[in-house]
């Protein structure tokens, strides 16, 4: 496979290269605002919330070019996410249809507004990072056919028919009062408190996607919760040592409820209120790089599961407790490194999964971003989030008077566009330039990493992922889609690729169609 | 001196802060000043001597400057100005006055009832059946989070909070009786997290006259607050009483 080019003395950008890219720009900025806008008012005593999320932004300026070409140069953009759709791993919607691209950007505004970049500094890296997202969006989406939940009406269909049979299945039914349903329900709300934590205030170790209907009164909603256990978060080294699984998903039949609103946040709306009393079936899997897709967790019985779910949120409130007594020892700074970090890398597992994760990549603060830091005191850092994200203020926002923004009808946009002048021989850097080693303020992480073959080094985790390659992943099946199932439901490789989905299944497995 | 783009904007002006503006005017003189005395093309500053030219120290320099007017700066982590007091404005978090309460100049008050006085208002999370009666305690930083943990959390003990995350009272949040928090939507973490526990929650309180120890009832049977609510500024809210002792 050619290696992507970085930097290239010879690149020369084409018009529709420039026209496309400056549509996704603009599609993100306007997403963005309105997820700011409606989602939440984000706050925390605890963690110094805006400074590393500006910390994050640039870090992402600064890398994710560099490190997405290293991810290429193993594997293509469309070939994760069609990997991803089988695992409940940090490969979300929040994750790459938002946070990808929305980092990256942010980073560049806020440069920009300080003078630090002209609109077509680091041309080459921006068409780049934004076609590696079209692209990986385009296929994780592919059985929707959208490119974002915001291009479906913010909604989610990410799962083959072959799966969601699977986990209609198997789901075990449950009713408020009963054993599983309680268990069931407490172990979402310590998983939820226990990502928070984890993600340090933020929202992006748990995620929803969806509705599918089930009938005409139940949607199913898949909630993942991710990186859980000793993986690489290096705060959970120790504190997380009896978590059993680095991830894990719930698929949870609602009744009476309607989903109106899955965002690219991962968070929904629905009418009326989803409330623990419309939890109608459960089910629990874990999954990850290294998985033929989603396993079972406690799933034999109920009684099983509900033993499960009740040992797992004893074990995550411990762990909760413990991590929450180590970050209570942090300094300031620690809590504004592990923030940025955890934003920063929210696409690390698409380095997992092509097996080319390194610590030094994805665990450090890059001195081109680092030398910001003395900016970002609370108040200054408060102050141009708001701006840059909220209110949209900063002076290379504003646009021309006539302007109407989506959402908000003001003269204004949240992100740049790329300007078109550079066809008429304006100059431009075309990157950034490769990464240059960073620093953390925190402890060194530790060598161990929870999978679902066990606990690896990163260089065993590394070789198995380079080495594995999920059998719906491999030929004749990765193409073999659900339009092609819908025409061809007497093809022998049709049965066979739904008896793969049913491997692990309780209810249903090698039934085929 | 170099002009930079930003110099030459025909629709910007000034962000809408003042901060902002500080510190921005703050980076771009420096911009100005270190592209200016390198000598080099932007193209050939810009992503690689300017990374060297403009440090860490040079960024300092901007917040010294703005501190050195006089300026205090507001914090919103305690870790915060527990680590750098000296440029953060007063923390008033830590005390333990008995008398303390919020003082929200929108609190709807409301004496009329010597039984029930009327000390507030929020968001409510999630619709109950009825309202909730419980004793009030500010929970305000880690070290009272700490002490709850060491002797346990009282019987019917309503939180108010003024910290709209998830992440201060992890450890302790599933064992309130309810939580009142002066800050943020229904969408916040905290008010995600106590739907997931069915903790009964206002939020964006806006309080007055409520003290540690206080019996107070909130009124979760009140109708809760949709996103469309916030997106049509609608006035729902749920109120919050004192009881008489």
């Amino acid at each position: 496979m050619s290696t992507p080019p970085q930097g290239s003395a010879e690149f020369r950008p084409t018009y529709v290269q420039l026209l496309e890219a400056n549509q996704l720009i603009q599609s993100v900025g306007d997403e963005t605002y309105w997820l700011c806008l409606t989602r939440t008012v984000q706050g925390s005593k605890l963690f110094p919330v805006s400074a590393y999320i500006l910390l994050s932004y640039l870090n992402a300026f600064y890398r994710y070019p560099t490190l997405l070409r290293k991810i290429e140069r193993q594997m293509r953009a469309e070939e994760i996410a069609d990997r991803s759709r089988n695992m409940g791993i940090k490969i979300q919607n929040s994750q790459l249809g938002w946070a990808l691209p929305a980092f990256y950007l942010l980073g560049r505004e806020w440069l920009l507004a300080m003078g630090m970049l002209r609109p077509q500094d680091a041309l080459e890296d921006i068409l780049y990072v934004m076609d590696f997202w079209k692209r990986f969006q385009l296929s994780w989406h592919r059985n929707d056919g959208h490119i974002t939940n915001r291009d479906y009406g913010h909604r989610a269909q990410i799962q083959p028919d072959r799966r969601l049979e699977v986990f209609r299945a198997d789901m075990f039914s449950c009713e408020p009062g009963d054993d599983l349903h309680s268990a069931a329900h407490a172990f979402m709300a310590t998983a939820s408190q226990y990502g928070f934590l984890i993600s340090c205030e933020s929202r992006i170790s748990l995620h929803n996607s969806g509705p599918y209907r089930l009938d005409e009164h139940h949607e199913l909603i898949v909630r993942d919760f991710m990186d859980l256990a000793e993986s690489s978060v290096p705060w959970l080294d120790g504190v997380a040592e009896k978590v059993p699984y680095n991830n894990l998903t719930v698929p949870m039949s609602v009744r009476d409820c309607h989903f109106h609103i899955v965002d690219d946040w991962g968070s929904f709306e629905c009418k009326p209120e989803f409330t623990s009393d419309r939890l109608a079936a459960v089910g629990l899997y874990t999954s990850d790089v290294l998985s033929e897709g989603f396993i079972p967790v406690g799933m034999s019985s109920r009684a099983e599961l509900t033993a499960t779910f009740q040992e797992l949120t004893g074990i995550l409130k411990e762990a909760t407790n413990r991590l929450w007594a180590r970050m209570a020892t942090w300094s300031r700074e620690q809590l504004v490194d592990a923030g940025a970090l955890m934003y920063y890398a929210i696409i690390k597992d698409l380095a997992h999964v092509a097996g080319v994760f390194e610590v030094e990549d994805w665990l450090e603060i890059d001195p081109r971003a680092e030398r910001f830091r003395p900016l970002l005191n609370d108040e200054v850092a408060d102050t141009i989030l708001g701006e840059l994200v909220g209110s949209i203020s900063l002076p290379t926002q504003q646009t021309s008077p006539f302007g109407m923004m989506q959402h908000s009808n003001r003269p204004s946009r949240v992100l740049t566009p790329l300007p078109y002048s550079v066809l008429a021989g304006d100059d431009f850097v075309p990157s950034v330039g490769d990464i240059v080693r960073g620093s953390t303020l925190l402890d060194s992480k530790v060598d161990r990493y929870r999978t679902t073959r066990g606990v690896l080094t990163l260089a065993e985790y590394n070789r198995a992922a380079r080495e594995f390659t999920p059998q719906s992943c491999a030929p004749p099946y990765r193409y073999l889609c659900e339009t092609w199932v819908k025409y061809h439901a007497r093809d022998p490789r049709c049965a066979e690729l739904y008896r793969l989905e049913q491997i692990h299944s309780r209810q249903v497995k090698g039934r085929g169609l | 001196m170099p002009i930079l783009d930003t110099d030459s904007d025909r629709y910007g002006d000034s962000p809408r802060s003042v901060l902002t503006e500080a510190a921005h005017n703050g980076v771009r003189d420096l911009v100005r000043r270190r592209w200016g005395e390198s000598g080099l093309p932007w193209r050939e500053f810009v992503f690689s001597a300017g990374n060297q030219l403009i440090t860490k120290a040079d960024f300092a320099a901007i917040e010294r400057g703005i501190l050195d007017s006089g300026y205090r700066f507001r914090w919103s982590s305690m870790l915060s100005v527990r680590d750098r007091p000296a440029i953060y404005q007063k923390d008033e978090s830590s005390t333990s006055d008995a008398d303390f309460s919020f003082d929200h100049p929108d609190a709807v008050t409301d004496d009329s009832d010597a039984a029930r006085i009327r000390c507030g208002q929020g968001d409510n999370v999630v619709r109950r059946a009825a309202n909730i009666i419980g004793t009030a305690s500010y929970i305000r930083n880690s070290e009272k989070v700490l002490h709850l943990m060491d002797k346990g959390v009282p019987r019917e003990l309503i939180a108010i909070i003024d910290d709209s995350g998830g992440t201060l009272t992890a450890p302790i949040l599933e064992q309130f009786h309810g939580v009142v928090c002066a800050g943020g939507t229904v969408r916040s973490h905290l008010g995600i997290l106590t739907r997931e526990y069915g903790i009964p929650c206002l939020m964006n309180a806006k309080l007055k006259g409520i003290r540690e120890g206080d019996r107070i009832e909130i009124e979760t049977s009140a109708t809760a607050k949709t996103t469309e609510d916030y997106q049509r500024g609608a006035d729902v809210v749920a109120a919050v009483w004192r009881l008489a002792k």
